[in-house]
């Protein structure tokens, strides 16, 4: 056996290129809408038109009597199915039974109402236009706090005052906190609704193989294993009869993390028309019927010391729900509860929520999901807090942070921040931009009568998710990794990456801890028949959980692999490197694939070992983890048309270990696209007789490439050590470092105006209004 | 998303489309970068569609004693790039670079827009400022009439049923004129919220020659008069902007109130002014 | 009322109105009533308008006034307008304005009719 004496190199840190992108961008992936099969038929879902309304009839004679046209569902065909589930649970939570299809009365625009089946799509759209459907329209509501108020409509007539949970939370003592301070800061803030915007929609495609009674559903979903489980529910049928596969997703951002009514119905459909089916989404529809993001009306309350010492944080938030629970709608407010004392050592907390019926499409997680909202919360405050004091907003933060020898610190709220620097980002971001120079910049324009702000943001995030206990559906993540026969490796995860890249990331991990290139490994996810059971991809939690489950899988193998090697080299020990087995007494090596040969061929096994070459971990994390940051944003605003430009945008992450920094940085940037949007541009809005104006994209503006600054995007890293690998997660934290930052910025630009305050989207009519009304709005 | 049915021609000739267009619920396809959305969300629906883009000679650029011929089919792309416009008629060159983006540049044509008249394209700020003029033919003959006749109201024009519009004819600006297109585009249509197109002549610091046209305020486009009555007059820009939609309705949306969109229109005109003074040879 | 194909009384002060509606490239059928209501003749009174169709559905409610002038009437118009379907999902920014011309175009018909002069058009409010 020869000797190898290659210098390793490894990959874990380094910025390799995307395994997943050949296909992606030279288009021979396939996603849900490439799925074709023989016999397939098109389904298309006829919705309500109205916010509110009483179905007096459906006359679906004219649709099936077209040419081509299979079949025409309705709601009375699928109320004997289970419902759409919710598995967010709280104290009194009302839960509206939410019907596939709409029975007597339809709760929002879009809600589904019939299902037309046709041989091809054109017919079947064709088809949907026919149906006649009577509606008697209601009075609606869409504001969340009108919802709440007297007098509103019922959106469900069981629950008139349109509540649908209330929630209170508190720690230490927020009274005394209050009545002890110097001053009291308090602010109305929004976090406005929000629609994700995944550039593919959703789509599901069913094939029911009745010899079988085996069901195949494609969707486009961040769950496969959970939404299989659930649908198996709502179709009564045995679990083990239906797979889920998820091929290429075209995007997410929380709006796939959910089991929607379209996939059990279609998985309906294709029973009872006995040939495979496929509905893909219109981007109308889409806006219409796929959930919604953010939807907060929230009222703070700041206690602090006149030297800028916080003491105490009140907190009221009034949640939009929409009309039904999607898969964790109430769930979501109760994250920025946790997350609502940010980086700051707030001992007294108390926070109430109120969840709102409204006649809308439901809210649900959407990339930060309940962070985003909390973090602008508490940042805007302190900001504002700081203004009155006349403090820089800087130095009340450094004032304020929790300490890094207070880690593991336990926050008013009830967490425990893994590990943490909070300085550091914060005085790397302020030496990049400069503060000081900067500062000295914004007198001199203000002295021109030029309009510059600089505002800052300092973060913290609870992701990773997460514990099972604190988790409603399981928070672990599981892996196997096999090494074939011929020594190739193969990777199955149960978390389910859309975009992520966690195809590169895990085969990064596993070429270094096997020593094998990485052209030798595949990473396979999104099977249920293939992939052993796992959660799932959101939460920023594919490479903290389902990374650190791949690294106990891999140090179980290579347990396994030193056995058959030191077997096969017939000595005690055997070091694994470079993907081979070496004694070092006799510089003897067997290779990875002699091994697995060895292993699966079995002519000689090793002391109580099984043949073969696999292994299985499904690992619970034992905490979240808490990314943190700071953003700085330097922005000048047009005093005659209020228009914002970012002339400078600075992230200073720190996301723990960094595997891959290629695909950080496009977490960074996607995550601050996002961000910006919902800061300057995006508002999902809905008349008040529940009509979405916002309705396509060419009046919901989302970020372009050509409206994006230029994003410096650097790093300090403080390993987690929650898990082996040190991550601590980077989908949403540009996202959440980001809005606040902006609208930060901003206000600075205007304070010597008299403005305090602006609510988002920071849309140029506003912001030109604030300065014409001196900052009264 | 799926428009609903629809025949299509593509005639290879004008007088075979000129002969379609005379029955029935037919439309014009030119670009069809507004007519195809609208009938991919069924809010259009034509029996049948003519494409006219296979007809030779629609889509030319060309100049003649003063006159730039621009045919209807030319597209925003090439109206942005062609020499002759970049060189006698620059307003129009930088109107057509603002509209939308690339793709709808590369597709979309000057004459499929004028026809269509939307309140918030760019067009007809620029064509009323150059004072262009509209050549229409049908199977009953020709016509031609200044832009300002040809455009009436929100989606409407004096096109007959049976009428293609042919050409756009613009005077040669003066090679010392002033001139400059500015626009607030909406951030996510790129339509005009409002665009005001201007040109100007200066002597001696004196305002000799001034057009101030605004889109995208109002239900259709309109030049203001007053505007530039007052900038003849010798008042300064604030001044005379200070009138600017006057008698004018102002439209209203989830973006821009009446209100913003009036006050936008003048700091735009003011801004226009102030660029195309210094741009005066 | 322009584009309205057929007007069926079914009612007191009320009608089964069938109408087309074109805007440009923009054709609309709309099923629906008319309903004259608070009928104060002949000085004032309420016109209802409901019609739906493929591109949605609109209301429209407004208080008609009629003045004696020295030639002839001035009306007086005053009118919200709602609507929903797809022309409220794509079509927001176009609402006030289409609305309004399309009141307009009314007047200018009725303007025709009877030689009445259409005044203060109104500020029809869309939601």
């Amino acid at each position: 056996m020869a000797t190898t004496t290659i210098k390793p190199q490894t990959l874990v840190g380094r910025g390799i290129r995307r395994c997943e992108d050949p296909r992606l961008i030279t288009g021979t992936a396939t996603y849900l809408d490439d799925i074709k099969m023989p016999g397939m038929h098109h389904a298309v879902v006829v919705r309500s038109p109205h916010g509110a309304a009483k179905i007096s009839g459906i006359r679906t004679d004219a649709a099936l009597a077209l040419r081509g046209v299979s079949a025409v569902f309705t709601g009375a065909d699928v109320a004997h199915l289970g419902p759409v589930p919710t598995a967010a649970s709280l104290p009194g939570l009302r839960v509206p039974h939410h019907h596939l299809l709409a029975q007597d009365r339809v709760y929002y625009q879009g809600h589904p109402v019939a299902v037309v089946v046709a041989s091809d799509r054109y017919i079947a759209r064709d088809a949907a236009d026919l149906v006649e459907v009577d509606y008697e329209p209601l009075p609606a509501v869409t504001d969340p706090e009108k919802a709440i108020a007297a007098g509103a409509p019922a959106v469900h007539p069981e629950w008139p005052d349109n509540t649908a949970f209330t929630y209170h939370q508190e720690g230490g003592d927020a009274a005394a906190a209050f009545q002890q301070a110097d001053v009291i800061v308090t602010q109305r803030i929004t976090s406005q609704r929000l629609i994700p915007v995944a550039m593919e929609t959703r789509g599901v495609v069913a094939e029911w193989r009745p010899g079988e009674k085996s069901m195949t559903l494609y969707s486009s979903t961040q769950i496969p294993h959970l939404m299989r489980s659930l649908v198996a529910g709502i179709l009564g049928m045995p679990e083990n009869h239906l797979r889920v596969i998820t091929p290429e997703v075209g995007g997410g951002f929380g709006s796939k993390l959910n089991v929607y009514a379209e996939e059990a119905l279609v998985a309906f459909v294709a029973m009872r028309i006995n040939h495979p089916v496929k509905w893909v989404e219109s981007r109308r529809e889409n806006f219409q019927a796929t959930i919604h993001g953010r939807g907060h009306v929230d009222y703070y309350e700041v206690a602090a010391k006149r030297d800028g010492t916080m003491l105490g944080l009140k907190l009221k938030i009034i949640q939009d729900l929409g009309a039904y629970h999607q898969l964790l709608t109430a769930a979501i407010p109760t994250l920025s509860v946790l997350m609502m004392p940010g980086l700051y050592r707030f001992k007294n907390v108390s926070a109430d929520i109120v969840g709102a019926f409204t006649n809308c499409v439901p809210t649900d997680a959407y990339r930060g999901a309940g962070r985003p909202e909390a973090t602008h919360g508490i940042e805007r405050m302190v900001d504002i807090l700081a203004a009155e004091l006349k403090m820089d907003p800087a130095e009340i933060r450094l004032k304020n942070f929790v300490q890094n020898s207070e880690f593991p610190y336990a926050t008013a709220t009830g967490l425990s921040y893994d590990s943490g620097n909070y300085a550091a980002p914060l005085k790397e971001a302020l030496a990049q931009v400069d503060y000081p120079s900067l500062r000295a910049e914004q007198e001199r324009a203000r002295a021109e009568g030029r309009l510059m702000g600089i505002g800052l943001s300092t973060y913290g995030e609870i992701c990773a998710m997460g514990p099972s206990p604190a988790m409603p559906a399981g928070g672990w993540e599981s892996a196997t990794v096999k090494i074939e026969p011929s020594g190739k490796v193969t990777v199955l995860t149960g978390a389910s990456p859309h975009g992520q890249g966690e195809e590169t990331t895990f085969a990064q991990i596993t070429a270094d801890e096997l020593g094998v290139p990485i052209e030798d490994i595949m990473v396979v996810h999104g099977d249920t028949a293939t992939v052993q059971y796992g959660i799932g991809t959101f939460g920023s939690r594919g490479t903290a959980v389902g990374g650190a489950a791949l690294y106990y899988a891999l140090q179980d193998l290579k347990a396994k692999i030193k056995k058959f090697g030191a077997m096969l080299l017939k000595t005690d020990a055997v070091t694994l490197a470079n993907g081979a087995c070496l004694d070092e007494k006799s510089g003897n090596s067997a290779s990875l694939a002699q091994i697995a040969t060895a292993a699966y061929v079995a002519k000689e096994l090793p002391p109580n070992t099984d043949p073969g070459l696999v292994a299985t971990r499904f690992w619970e994390p034992p905490n979240f983890t808490f990314p943190f940051g700071a953003h700085i944003v330097v922005t000048e605003v047009d005093r005659e048309t209020g228009q914002i430009e970012i002339r400078r945008y600075v992230a200073v992450d720190d996301i723990g270990r960094i595997i891959n920094p290629l695909l950080v940085a496009g977490q960074v940037h996607g995550g601050v696209a996002q961000g910006l949007g919902q800061a300057l541009w995006e508002e999902a809005i809905y008349d008040d007789t529940g009509q979405l104006v916002s309705g396509e994209l060419s009046e919901y503006a989302i970020a372009k490439a050509a409206s994006m600054p230029w994003i410096e995007s650097s790093h300090t890293e403080t390993p987690s050590p929650v898990n082996p690998l040190g991550v601590k997660g980077v989908g949403e934290a540009g996202t959440i470092g980001c809005s606040p930052a902006v609208v930060n910025s901003v206000v600075d630009a205007l304070s010597h105006l008299g403005v305090r305050h602006i609510d988002m989207p920071l849309t140029p009519e506003k912001v030109w209004k604030l300065i014409a009304q001196g900052g009264r709005a | 998303m799926i428009p609903q049915t629809f025949e299509y021609t593509a005639p290879a000739t004008l007088d075979a489309a000129l002969e379609s267009l005379a029955s029935g619920e037919r439309k014009l396809l030119a670009g069809g970068q507004s007519l195809i959305p609208l009938m991919k969300l069924r809010l259009a629906a034509p029996d049948e569609l003519i494409d006219l883009g296979h007809i030779p000679g629609l889509n030319e650029i060309s100049e003649a004693a003063g006159t730039i011929h621009i045919g209807a089919m030319a597209t925003h792309h090439a109206i942005e790039t062609a020499a002759a416009i970049r060189g006698f008629c620059p307003l129009l060159a930088e109107t057509a670079s603002r509209i939308g983006d690339v793709q709808v540049r590369n597709m979309g044509t000057i004459g499929g827009s004028i026809a269509h008249a939307d309140p918030a394209s760019d067009y007809p700020a620029a064509l009323l400022a150059l004072e262009a003029r509209v050549h229409l033919v049908s199977q009953r003959g020709e016509r031609t009439l200044p832009y300002s006749e040809f455009l009436l109201d929100a989606f409407t024009t004096a096109l007959e049923p049976d009428e293609i519009v042919r050409e756009i004819e613009v005077p040669v600006e003066g090679s010392s004129e002033g001139y400059r297109y500015e626009k607030h585009p909406h951030p996510a249509s790129g339509f005009a919220v409002v665009g005001v197109a201007v040109r100007v002549q200066a002597r001696g610091g004196k305002i000799t020659m001034g057009r101030v046209a605004v889109t995208g305020m109002g239900p259709h486009a309109f030049r203001d008069e007053g505007v530039e009555r007052l900038l003849l007059d010798g008042a300064s820009i604030s001044n005379a902007v200070a009138v600017l939609g006057e008698g004018h309705d102002a439209n209203s949306d989830t973006y821009a109130s009446a209100d913003y969109r009036r006050h936008l229109a003048r700091v735009s005109a003011a801004r226009a002014l102030t660029t195309a003074i210094s741009r005066v040879a | 009322m322009p584009g309205c194909e057929s007007l069926e009384r079914i009612g007191d002060n009320e009608f089964a109105m069938r109408m087309k509606m074109t805007l440009a490239s923009l054709a609309g059928r709309f099923d629906g009533k008319v309903r004259i209501a608070d009928p104060d003749p002949p000085a004032r009174f309420r016109l209802i308008v409901e019609g739906s169709g493929r591109i949605g559905f609109m209301k429209g409610d407004g208080v008609l006034r009629i003045e004696p002038a020295p030639a002839g009437s001035v009306v007086h118009f005053d009118g919200d307008v709602q609507v929903g379907g797809t022309i409220a999902n794509v079509g927001q920014r176009l609402i006030e304005t289409t609305a309004k011309m399309l009141i307009k175009r009314f007047f200018d018909k009725v303007n025709g009719e009877a030689a009445v002069t259409p005044a203060v058009l109104p500020p029809a409010s869309g939601s």
